[in-house]
């Protein structure tokens, strides 16, 4: 049951995401134009670029999809509302998301062709840079909950948010999630004005369609991670708790789709070093912090 | 009814299908969204999305006549667009060698409106259709030729085995033309041009063994050279037997093409009877498999390497090396002459070793190669060639071939006509470098400066006097946002620095503390109170700020002037002379000379800013990153279509 109503809101919420990022990025509100632009691509040709290597090509936005999926069976909407409640839930969501590197590594060598191999091996050389950002601020939230699991995350949180109580770690967090997800000013891999749409250069009608909705899952189940991890998911005043986390996944949601517009791209060495030298020192220093107070002032 | 329909019967389904594509249109805009803004055209607020790769466009929009140099490549993003597809072709009936258009209308904003409207109804009906037949543009034609996987240099037009290890090689398809077009594709090592290097490399590839004595080398460490056998002191693994030192050091002085015959020199100095015995070796190893012609290192048996290991090192060893010292495949990768992120018309053919820039080759598709010389063309005609020729800055360019006939003829214009034309320039000035904004801002995904930058370039070049100064506060907002973006310092600061003992022009020559501008000894600019701005810095950076600088001095300029005019040439009569001119343009200095006979010119001279800076490409972005390298010629702000040559 808890598994039906997850994915309908899943659905529900690629198709508002969806929405929000034709508003942010091409200017367009409107609640009906994703619905056509899928309809559009399913019509569309799909071409296999000459010399491909097929199961690559044709298995990259699937496995994408699939990676996105297996992150959200662990995100907590409510309280019992989740798809699987695994003791080790917050160790799952990193391992499901080590796939969409993977997944951008094959639909970049898939094709054969020089713009989204480049795109492909851009997101393999920032693998530590966010990888590393995404799994030390987990064990700082880890630290204070005494579990791994998403629920018993949430539930640590009652008192206190995670934002205000390790604000290190979540704005590592969210930057990391930016770039696992290759959101602007970080879409390094499918840069339109330096690779001609990357990635995703070669890719046409459904199997764009499939990789734009794989985006857009990957989006919303980082957005869950954030909420779940330092906005207190569920945790709310007067609405009902799957009110608060749809509420506030889709605000971070529409906040991480939209702040790529005001600013330029960032350079792929600039990227590389901050992530190393200062993320990674950061990094370890919130972990530090927080393990002090966990143990001076336990909230 | 469409001509790029898909296959199939409208039907159910399809008849939704049909109407979602109509709705939803993806554009691809030929030559590119920066002419077609010059033009007046606004692209933004049709329900339409404008697409960096034709793969993901449904509609090809062509914008005025295409040029000789872009209808081949034409063709080829029009052959990468999925079906259903169609072309909308404004101002302009003669589109070879794409397919008719489905849909003609004016270049005019009315134009596009009704056109568009016009391809919705035609999608809507007839994307679809159960008689599809199939267009090949003549540039598409393909040839294959064969070519070994291990060693991209042989190329043969007959299947067979590799002349260098024996394994069979495989077909591979090529331009039959050999045309160097946009097409991702086909963008992989393009070597045909190369064949030649497959005997003189059969002959390296024999004497890479030519020692004067065994080393042993390490697999991962190739700068670790031992004279006896055992392990590498940086990570352990044993040392496998490698060619002499000196040979080893050689390859990291290969240029991509040209290292081989100087290769070869050395080889036949080597050549000596130990070749022969290397010979007799690799015989003896034959049977082990396919992989005898590579050179020592995989004949020979170490302990603790498989005997068929294929060593990185050793499939590397010939190719070029980059200077941090990591050997890569290295490729050539065609960007342009539609590149979303460069101007339109400007290929630029980079070979790329990783993500690293090694080698450029930039030139324009578009450029002028046939000013009057000998064909005599009436002046007012040749004031309407030369500015329709230049879609980027057509009123700098009008002014100044009006500047250089009224010298010839000794006109000299009035003082008002010479403060309309100087602010007519400024206003270009302001469009232009906004249009600039918009495209740094489309190259770096800075979305909101390329849509603000784009709207106001439209509503600045075809403002008066009255809507320029109410753009005022707009503009200067822009200008603030713009330089305390976050991101930006770090994107810009530092790249592309040009030096001081390079030849520039223009805001690329004033973002690094040099006085140039033509503006400086005009009369009637000093009169408007000009002075010439200048940054210190030479880099990216210091360019985007000298832009934003002269955007806020060319409002209060035509402030000043009061009244803008576009420059009007008056009737010469028969004269004849010779007449010089030069304008600063929105890109730097243009000089024209032109040759009056009997009121016709009869000889034409012009140098531009951009083929001056077209030649700075390849010094500012070797060694840099591709991202850094294509922001770094953005930064140049080129005008392809001025390039002359």
């Amino acid at each position: 049951m808890s598994i039906m109503i997850v994915l309908l809101s899943l659905a529900v919420g690629a198709y508002v995401l969806a929405v929000i990022e034709r508003w942010a990025v091409h200017g367009h509100l409107s609640l009906t134009g994703p619905a056509w632009a899928a309809l559009a691509l399913l019509g569309r040709e799909t071409a296999l670029p000459r010399k491909s290597d097929r199961l690559f090509f044709e298995a990259g936005p699937l496995l994408l999809l699939v990676a996105g999926l297996m992150a959200v069976a662990v995100i907590p909407l409510a309280p019992g509302l989740i798809v699987t409640d695994l003791a080790t839930g917050a160790l799952f969501l990193n391992a499901a998301l080590a796939y969409v590197l993977v997944a951008l590594i094959m639909a970049g060598w898939g094709p054969n062709g020089a713009y989204a191999m480049i795109g492909g091996w851009r997101f393999l050389g920032q693998f530590i840079a966010y990888a590393m950002l995404i799994v030390m601020p987990i064990t700082a939230v880890a630290m204070r909950a005494e579990s791994l699991s998403t629920v018993q995350i949430v539930v640590s949180q009652a008192q206190l948010w995670n934002v205000l109580y390790q604000p290190i770690g979540f704005a590592l967090f969210v930057v990391a999630a930016m770039g696992l997800a290759w959101l602007p000013p970080l879409d390094l891999p499918d840069a339109t004005g330096e690779l001609a749409g990357g990635v995703e250069a070669e890719y046409t009608g459904a199997q764009l369609a499939v990789l734009r909705l794989a985006r857009m899952v990957i989006v919303l189940a980082l957005a869950g991670a954030i909420v779940t991890f330092y906005l207190g998911g569920w945790l709310g005043p007067w609405l009902p708790p799957w009110a608060w986390s749809a509420i506030k996944i889709l605000v971070v949601a529409a906040a991480m789709l939209s702040v790529g517009r005001y600013m330029p791209r960032i350079r792929e060495a600039r990227y590389l070093a901050l992530s190393w030298k200062l993320g990674i020192s950061l990094a370890l220093a919130n972990i530090f912090i927080v393990g002090v107070i966990a143990l001076v002032v336990p909230i | 009814m469409l001509a790029g329909a898909r296959q199939g019967a409208m039907t159910g389904i399809r008849r939704l299908i049909a109407t979602a594509i109509s709705r939803d249109l993806t554009a691809f805009v030929l030559p590119g969204p920066a002419v077609a803004r010059s033009m007046g055209l606004d692209l933004a607020n049709f329900h339409m999305r404008i697409v960096g790769t034709p793969r993901h466009a449904g509609v090809l929009i062509i914008v005025g006549p295409i040029p000789e140099g872009l209808r081949d490549a034409a063709a080829v993003a029009h052959a990468q667009m999925p079906r259903p597809r169609a072309i909308i072709a404004l101002g302009t009936d003669d589109i070879a060698p794409l397919p008719d258009a489905d849909v003609s209308a004016p270049l005019t904003q009315d134009g596009l409106q009704s056109g568009l409207a016009d391809l919705r109804r035609a999608i809507a009906a007839g994307a679809f259709r159960p008689d599809v037949a199939d267009f090949t543009a003549p540039a598409l034609a393909v040839r294959v030729e064969y070519t070994c996987p291990m060693h991209p240099e042989v190329v043969s037009d007959e299947p067979g085995n590799c002349p260098k290890c024996g394994m069979t090689l495989v077909p591979r398809e090529t331009a039959a033309g050999g045309h160097a077009v946009h097409q991702p594709p086909e963008s992989m090592p393009a070597m045909s041009g190369h064949s030649g290097h497959g005997a003189k490399a059969q002959d390296h590839a024999s004497h890479a063994d030519t020692a004067d004595g065994e080393t042993y080398t390490c697999p991962m460490h190739p700068e670790v050279v031992s004279d006896t056998p055992g392990k590498c002191p940086k990570c352990g693994m044993t040392l496998v037997k490698a060619g002499n030192e000196g040979h080893d050091g050689q390859g990291a002085h290969h240029d991509h093409h040209g290292g081989h015959s100087a290769h070869d020199d050395e080889d036949a100095a080597q050549g000596t009877e130990q070749s022969h015995k290397d010979h007799a070796d690799h015989a003896g190893h034959e049977s082990h498999g396919g992989h005898t012609g590579h050179g020592g290192q995989s004949s020979v048996d170490t302990e603790g390497i498989e005997p068929h290991f294929m060593s990185m090192v050793e499939m590397t060893k010939d190719q070029p090396r980059s200077s941090d010292g990591l050997q890569m495949e290295w490729i050539e990768v065609p960007f342009g002459p539609f590149f979303p992120g460069l101007p339109a018309g400007l290929h630029l053919n980079l070979t790329l070793d990783g993500d690293t820039v090694a080698g450029s080759a930039a030139k324009s598709l578009v450029g002028i190669t046939d000013l009057p010389g000998g064909v005599e063309m009436a002046s007012a005609d040749f004031a309407d060639h030369l500015a329709a020729r230049m879609p980027l800055s057509p009123v700098a360019y009008r002014a100044l071939t009006c500047a250089a006939i009224e010298d010839a003829a000794g006109i000299v214009p009035t003082t008002d006509e010479r403060r309309a034309r100087a602010a007519a320039i400024e206003r270009e000035r302001i469009a232009s470098h906004l249009g600039w904004l918009a495209e740094f801002g489309a190259q770096t995904g800075f979305l909101w400066l390329k849509s603000r930058a784009g709207a106001l370039q439209m509503a600045v070049q075809s403002g008066g006097i009255a809507e320029i100064a109410a753009l005022a506060t707009p503009l200067e907002r822009l200008i603030r946002r713009v330089q305390s973006a976050p991101l930006l310092r770090m994107r810009l600061g530092g790249l592309a620095r040009v030096g001081k003992d390079i030849v520039a022009c223009g805001p690329v020559d004033r973002a690094r503390g040099s006085r140039s501008d033509v503006r400086g000894d005009d009369a009637t600019l000093k009169g408007l109170g000009f002075e010439m701005r200048i940054r210190d810095g030479g880099d990216a950076l210091a360019r985007l700020v000298l832009r934003c600088d002269e955007i806020t001095q060319s409002i209060d300029l035509i402030a000043a002037a009061g009244v803008i005019g576009l420059p009007r040439l008056p009737n010469i009569g028969r004269v004849s002379g010779d007449g010089v001119a030069s304008i600063e343009t929105p890109r730097g200095a243009a000089r024209l000379r032109v040759k009056l006979t009997d009121g016709k010119v009869a000889e034409a001279d012009l140098e531009t800013p951009s083929t001056l800076h077209l030649a700075l490409i390849d010094a500012l972005i070797v060694q840099q990153e591709l991202g850094d390298a294509l922001v770094a010629v953005g930064s140049l702000d080129l005008s392809p279509w001025e390039i002359c040559g």
